[in-house]
């Protein structure tokens, strides 16, 4: 890396340390801080909730960072496509049956196909065009579907009950089952994703269109083809994080527009098109989130903040993110 | 590039030429200020120049073409030649300028059209006289040669020594031996970001670096 | 353009004007309110055009001014007692001090990555409007001491929309907006002609950011309520952009056209499908990006109707 690719890696470094530290300092100078054996016990449970959520959060970010990555589309629909996960898992749960584990079997093509189509009609003209043409596109079909949603299920927030048990790690720290469970499913499926791009032919097609469309044209590489195929991973991904999201918390159609711009943070952070930086960015974002809501006074408001607040500073001291290079 | 030196005496044409990746255009790129030098001057005028940005030096009197000409593809030829700065003159003046020039490379016609709707010939014929809308003292000319028919290129060469004739000085990275051989008084070569020979025409064609260079080390 | 032109072009301007101006008594409430957001939005489509139209910076945050605009009209007559119209040039420089301050470090963005800051940054200014409860009362918004202020206000509309097409116009033309369109174009040649980047961007930026804050300051002196949510309404930040889009970036009659149109349909789609015309906007925008994103100038050039470029 040259010089000033490295020095701001250390910047980047440095601003993240300060981040995790500063709700630690505000929690001091309001009091929401203490040092006893209960609150450091608060205070693991909410890490570890984090790092659980992490899973999930990164779920949402490597659809996001791959349509980015190698298509160059900020694709403003991708929190509406998480939520479409979510409720579709509610449909096959209350409507079917189905585990909501399971139920990924019939959800995942589903939303596979979903990608096919909005690829093939919206976005295949739109691929070499300035980057306002791909977000109003996107944006119009995001608002389209919470639209569609609401009349189909209402503004109501639904939950789907399953695994409400809790795991106890230790007499202060206990976290929730559906959690870890959904920790899991985060991990194994990030895992076989990364195994697909990493050993596969179809894999390392997408990764080299990623690098380069025209240079990967010349090799044989269908790129069309490689953006279809893209698309549609990259909403099976989010309806997957969906689908997890809706084991955890209630949702309603607008919940996707923070998920949006969360995910947004997080392919910044992590870098753009870069699948282990999602993942990791996921992690970090979570945990901060976490420190926040618990030590910093108006917690669930100012977690909105702390993601704008990262995003933006990632994007002034280094634009490429941890794993991408300076500039992106 | 690395420890290069030049000197390129006021009010001549010189060349510089050089295989390709051997650093031409990262040296037109370092004195303009498009990158930032690691250490060295540039000198012009007597100031130092190095660290500048691209638009202070051009205020300073030095402008430059691209290898692939950068005109602005979404605005017509007259807006073109009209967003150059520096002026300071009234928007009258700075349109009869523009028109005198576009006349002269005859695309009077076409000073309502679309750059990007331009042929390429036209279009590097927009670049070069868009860079002259300034009257700057030191013209650096990158390629001018590329792609252009022999009567244009005959156009363009004659205006050169024009500009010279009045005073000015031009650098001209090319590829085209018969550009470089039959109109510059100086040749710079360069190899591997590096100077290797320096000197008139006549002396650089029998330099055995400069040949090796080119074509290789001859296989005795 | 000709003088002569220019001349003809104040003039159809002025009795525009003079119509808009006559009309609010003759006009029945509705019909007058509607015609406000329709020049409200023509103020802000056109704002937003310098930014994103002329200089190529795509802002998705630009309602953060409208807010700010807002909040600073809300704040300063309900606390503290001004009349409404200085705080429509308090809430303007105010923003005007934001957008230097978010816009020295934002600008050196490119592309997509300056389009997500903006958002970031927008919905940023939502959540301290709603956090910073001593100054903003938060989430319980500001409601403005009441008044029968449906003309005033309208006459206020009128002005602002006057002069940002009259700025608008005359930076369009000029070759201030001219290197605004070459920074556009291609910004590293653009620097090697001698345009200071960085300062025109700005200074663009900026000039963007004045108009919505007044109008947001009127927007809130006529509905007398406003709270976090209703201002920094993404919405509005869509809305900009499709309406400058839909008419044709770039150009000056573009937005006013497409802000119109827009409005005007959006208005009578809702009047007439209250529940199908939000999905009708949502599909609407992505038509209208997908098939025709240089807009019904755009086209117009292309058919030879209208002239290529702005100063002839």
């Amino acid at each position: 890396m040259e010089r000033s690719d490295v020095r701001s890696l250390y910047l980047l470094a440095a601003f993240l340390i300060c981040a995790y530290a500063l709700p630690f300092l505000i929690g001091l100078s309001y009091g929401t801080v203490r040092a006893d054996e209960r609150w450091l016990g608060y205070l693991a449970t909410v890490v570890l909730s984090g790092i659980l959520q992490g899973g999930v959060y990164a779920m949402f970010a490597v659809g996001l960072t791959l349509i980015f990555g190698v298509m160059r589309i900020i694709n403003a629909a991708h929190g509406e496509m998480v939520m479409m996960g979510a409720y579709l898992t509610w449909v096959c749960f209350f409507w079917l049956g189905l585990d909501p584990l399971l139920s990924l079997v019939l959800t995942l093509p589903i939303a596979f196909l979903f990608g096919l189509a909005v690829q093939k009609l919206l976005l295949d003209a739109v691929v070499g065009q300035p980057e306002l043409t791909a977000l109003l596109v996107t944006f119009g079909l995001g608002l389209t579907m919470i639209y569609v949603a609401e009349l189909i299920f209402t503004t109501d927030f639904r939950t789907i009950p399953y695994a409400p048990g809790t795991v106890q790690l230790s007499p202060t720290i206990a976290v929730g089952q559906n959690k870890v469970i959904s920790f899991g499913m985060a991990v194994a499926i990030s895992a076989g994703v990364y195994l697909f791009l990493k050993l596969s032919r179809l894999g390392k097609a997408i990764r080299a269109t990623a690098l380069n469309a025209e240079v990967a044209m010349v090799c044989g590489i269908n790129v069309r083809r490689i953006y279809l195929i893209t698309s549609g991973l990259g909403v099976a991904l989010a309806v997957a994080g969906g689908a997890l999201v809706s084991i955890q918390f209630g949702f309603n159609p607008e919940t996707g527009v923070v998920y949006t711009l969360q995910a947004f943070a997080i392919i910044i952070l992590g870098g753009r098109g870069h699948y282990v930086g999602a993942l990791i960015g996921g992690l970090m974002l979570a945990v901060l989130e976490s420190l926040v809501s618990l030590m910093v006074p108006n917690g669930t408001a100012m977690v909105e903040l702390a993601a704008y607040g990262l995003m933006i500073f990632v994007l002034l001291i280094r634009p490429g993110g941890l794993m991408g290079v300076k500039e992106a | 590039m690395d420890g290069c030196s030049f000197v390129v005496p006021r009010g001549t044409i010189s060349g510089l030429i050089g295989p390709n990746g051997s650093g031409k255009t990262t040296t037109f790129n370092l004195l303009t200020g498009l990158l930032e030098p690691d250490g060295g001057q540039v000198i012009y005028n007597g100031e130092n120049l190095a660290g500048l940005k691209p638009y202070q030096i051009f205020r300073r009197g030095i402008t430059r073409t691209f290898q692939v000409t950068r005109i602005f593809r979404e605005m017509t030829v007259l807006e073109n030649m009209l967003s150059v700065t520096g002026l300071d003159v009234p928007e009258r003046v700075a349109r009869e300028r523009a028109e005198e020039l576009i006349a002269f490379v005859n695309l009077g016609h076409l000073r309502s059209e679309y750059g990007g709707r331009l042929s390429y010939g036209q279009q590097k014929l927009l670049e070069f006289v868009r860079a002259l809308m300034t009257d700057p003292d030191l013209i650096l000319l990158d390629e001018p040669a590329a792609g252009v028919n022999r009567t244009l290129l005959g156009h363009l060469l004659d205006h050169m020594h024009r500009l010279q004739e009045q005073g000015k000085t031009i650098v001209i990275v090319e590829h085209d031996m018969n550009v470089i051989m039959n109109h510059c008084e100086r040749i710079f070569v360069m190899d591997y970001g590096v100077k290797i020979a320096e000197g008139p025409p006549a002396e650089i064609q029998r330099d055995e670096r400069v040949v090796e260079a080119y074509f290789g080390r001859r296989r005795a | 353009m000709t003088p002569r032109e220019h001349l003809r072009n104040l003039a159809l301007l002025g009795a525009a004007g003079i119509v808009l101006a006559l009309t609010p008594y003759t006009l029945s409430v509705y019909l007058r309110t509607f015609a406000m957001f329709t020049m409200m939005y023509v103020v802000l489509a056109l704002s937003w055009n310098i930014i994103s139209g002329f200089t190529g910076y795509t802002s998705f945050g630009h309602v953060a001014f409208y807010g700010i605009g807002a909040y600073a009209c809300a704040i300063l007559v309900t606390d503290y007692r001004w009349h409404w119209l200085p705080t429509l040039g308090a809430g303007a420089v105010l923003a005007a001090v934001v957008a230097i301050g978010i816009g020295y470090p934002v600008l050196r963005l490119k592309g997509p990555y300056f389009a997500i800051a903006m958002l970031g940054a927008a919905e940023g200014t939502r959540v301290v409007a709603t956090v910073w409860d001593s100054l903003t009362h938060g989430g319980l918004g500001i409601s403005l001491p009441s008044g029968e202020n449906s003309i005033p206000t309208y006459y206020a509309m009128l002005a602002l929309m006057l002069v940002t097409i009259a700025v608008c116009y005359v930076v369009g033309h000029s070759r201030f907006g001219i290197r605004l369109n070459a920074i556009r174009e291609d910004e590293v040649a653009a620097e090697a002609l001698g345009i200071n980047a960085t300062l025109y961007k700005l200074a663009a930026f900026t000039l963007s950011a004045v108009f919505p804050a007044a109008a947001g300051g009127i927007q809130a002196y006529k509905v007398l309520y406003i709270d976090p949510p209703a201002v920094f309404f993404v919405q509005i930040t869509i809305a900009m952009a499709l309406m400058s889009m839909l008419g044709g970036k770039g150009t000056i009659i573009g937005p006013i056209v497409g802000a119109v149109m827009l409005y005007t349909a959006q208005e009578l789609t809702w009047v007439n499908f209250p529940t199908a015309h939000l999905i009708a906007y949502g599909l609407f925008i992505v038509l209208v990006a997908r098939f025709m994103p240089r807009g019904l100038v755009g086209l117009a050039i292309d058919r030879g109707w209208v002239r290529k470029g702005m100063i002839h």
